[in-house]
């Protein structure tokens, strides 16, 4: 593999992004309450650069990177790749990376650590001394957590898990968030921490490097430090907590350090999620007390703001588990063309591309998606043939359509693993995270003749010989047409 | 005078006439905007029955028409000593 030249630390992401044309530098000051929110929504939804505010209300000195992923450009200038390559081409070398030697990341000294630049300890700790954003009107609280890593480690094991977990500001020492039972911190926390009533050591990384926050937030069975190696093409940069023995991203912008209670929750949310709305209900959630925060000069905090297609969450988490669960049907020897979940589908549908070798093979997908760690985060699989290209919709949306059979082509599973955040839930599912599943074979039935029973489908490229092909093609223009790209 | 807000599922959790606990959350001006405390009160629809005011969202954050006055009583730690 050549080598790898991605963005290091969110300052270089930042620079990098600017220098593209994919990050904007806003100069005027910013309002924490509210506006900074919605100037990333906007960006959002119109697919436009990247903000960056240099001045922030009330907060002297920091500043804020939002949508830093939410568009693919983005995210192949975080991988050090062209801002212009497709996104069949950052899978391909996602999985290139991903399927790799380890990287093992490297333990530095604090002093050469930036994130220890300003300390705050004891009496000093207090959560609103960083600009934590109201991210949307009539959310729970000011949301700390919303583009970062959560640190935990099992204490027996020794696993290291990064994830993404959303974290409210309750107050100044305390922050609340949405850890489901399913996700991996939610298992470490229930198999040892819970029965114990042992508190669990935490760090809260925000601003990461890309590459880290695209770690963080893959379903990847890799542990993430060695991910972040394996991505950028060198060992991550870690440093010691200050207040316990956790080793956390040493370039990250801001790090707060602390314990999950075990026996103490406080409320959390409401808040715009990554499926378009405020689905998940105000609740007691796991509660996270400070004890210790660490930042860089100049911090910059990193703001997702999830709500309707597209943002970052569905952008980068679509991407991740799309090729995650392709990486898991080859292993299972599945004739897969590619797997691809579109962002706008708020990764709910995983479209999967298969050569239809054998009868029931899409049931077969299905019940290894579902039934997998990747299961949880969708509840739509569609499997079409390899002639259809899962890039394009209109071509998937046809296969859909016209050979999904209203019967026989869809299954549907009951009573599965769900979340409280599905909009389509009934209250009770929402209440006791109950799901149910269906799969949409789009396949021609293995049985059905190939010559007398499989229609032909009337297209293009499909029915003309090679050579009326090839004139119309090379007519085209003088026929009048205008060039096609 | 303080400014204040609270999340409820169904308006029946602001009781009036008797002492309530409630989660209220901070809406004056400065740093500590939104943050919580968990407080036992009393509520009342008269607004200048007492000294604060209190205004309501809904479960989903839908802001209620729906004005309070309120006057804390006493915050409530439910922290446990060892995390102080």
């Amino acid at each position: 593999m050549s080598k790898i030249s991605a963005p290091r630390s969110n300052r270089e992401f930042i620079e990098a992004c600017v220098k593209a044309g994919d990050a904007v530098r806003i100069k005027q000051e910013v309002d924490w309450e509210n506006e900074a929110g919605a100037i990333v929504r906007r960006a959002c939804e119109l697919g436009a650069a990247a903000p960056f505010m240099e001045k922030i209300k009330d907060y002297p000195g920091f500043s804020y990177f939002g949508a830093p992923l939410s568009t693919y450009r983005r995210m192949a200038i975080s991988l050090g790749m062209d801002p212009a390559s497709s996104l069949p081409e950052i899978g391909k070398e996602y999985l290139a990376r991903t399927n790799s030697e380890p990287i093992a990341p490297v333990v530095i000294d604090r002093k050469d650590a930036p994130c220890k630049e300003n300390i705050l300890m004891g009496a000093d700790v207090d959560l609103c001394k960083l600009p934590v954003p109201l991210v949307h009107d009539g959310d729970g609280g000011r949301y700390v957590g919303t583009w970062h890593a959560v640190v935990t480690k099992h204490p027996v094991r020794g696993d290291v898990n990064w994830g993404m977990y959303r974290q409210m500001m309750f107050d100044s020492r305390t922050m609340s968030g949405a850890v489901f039972p399913f996700s991996d911190l939610g298992k470490q926390l229930s198999e040892y921490y819970l029965p114990r009533g042992i508190s669990c050591p935490f760090a809260t990384a925000i601003g990461l490097s890309p590459l880290a926050a695209m770690a963080a937030c893959a379903p990847s069975p890799i542990p993430e430090p060695e991910l972040v190696g394996m991505l950028s093409g060198e060992p991550a940069r870690l440093v010691k907590c200050e207040t316990n023995d956790l080793e956390v991203p040493a370039d990250a912008e801001i790090i707060i350090e602390g314990e999950i209670c075990p026996d103490y929750k406080v409320e959390e949310g409401p808040f715009g999620e990554y499926t378009g709305y405020r689905t998940s209900p105000r609740d007691f959630r796991v509660t996270f007390r400070v004890n210790c925060i660490t930042y860089r000069n100049n911090a910059t905090m990193t703001i997702s703001n999830m709500g309707v297609p597209q943002d970052e969450g569905q952008l980068l988490r679509s991407f991740s588990l799309g090729l995650e669960l392709e990486k898991l049907l080859r292993s299972q020897g599945i004739p897969v063309t590619g797997v691809y979940m579109h962002p706008r589908s708020t990764h709910h549908m995983m479209i999967v591309g298969v050569k239809p070798a054998y009868t029931g093979i899409a049931q077969q997908i299905a019940q290894l998606a579902f039934g997998s760690k990747l299961g949880p985060w969708f509840h739509m699989v569609m499997v079409v043939d390899d002639q259809t290209d899962i890039y394009n919709w209109d071509e998937v949306y046809h296969a859909f359509c016209t050979r999904c059979h209203p019967e026989n082509g869809i299954h549907i599973y009951r009573n599965t693993t769900g979340t409280p955040l599905y909009p389509f839930a009934t209250p009770h599912e929402r209440k006791y995270s109950i799901g149910s599943k269906v799969l949409f074979d789009c396949l021609w039935p293995v049985d059905w003749d190939k010559t007398n029973d499989v229609p032909t489908l009337v297209s293009f490229k499909n029915v003309y010989p090679k050579d009326i092909q090839e004139r119309v093609l090379s007519n085209w223009t003088a026929y009048g047409y205008p060039a096609v790209k | 005078m303080n400014q204040w807000e609270v999340f409820v599922m169904d308006m029946s959790e602001l009781a009036e006439g008797k002492d309530i606990q409630i989660s209220i959350r901070t809406l004056n001006p400065g740093m500590h905007k939104y943050t919580y405390k968990h407080v036992r009160a009393q509520v009342s629809s008269t607004l200048d029955k007492f000294p604060d005011q209190l205004q309501v969202r809904m479960g989903r954050g839908q802001l209620s028409p729906a004005k309070f006055s309120i006057k804390v009583i006493e915050e409530i730690r439910r922290l446990p000593p060892q995390y102080s």
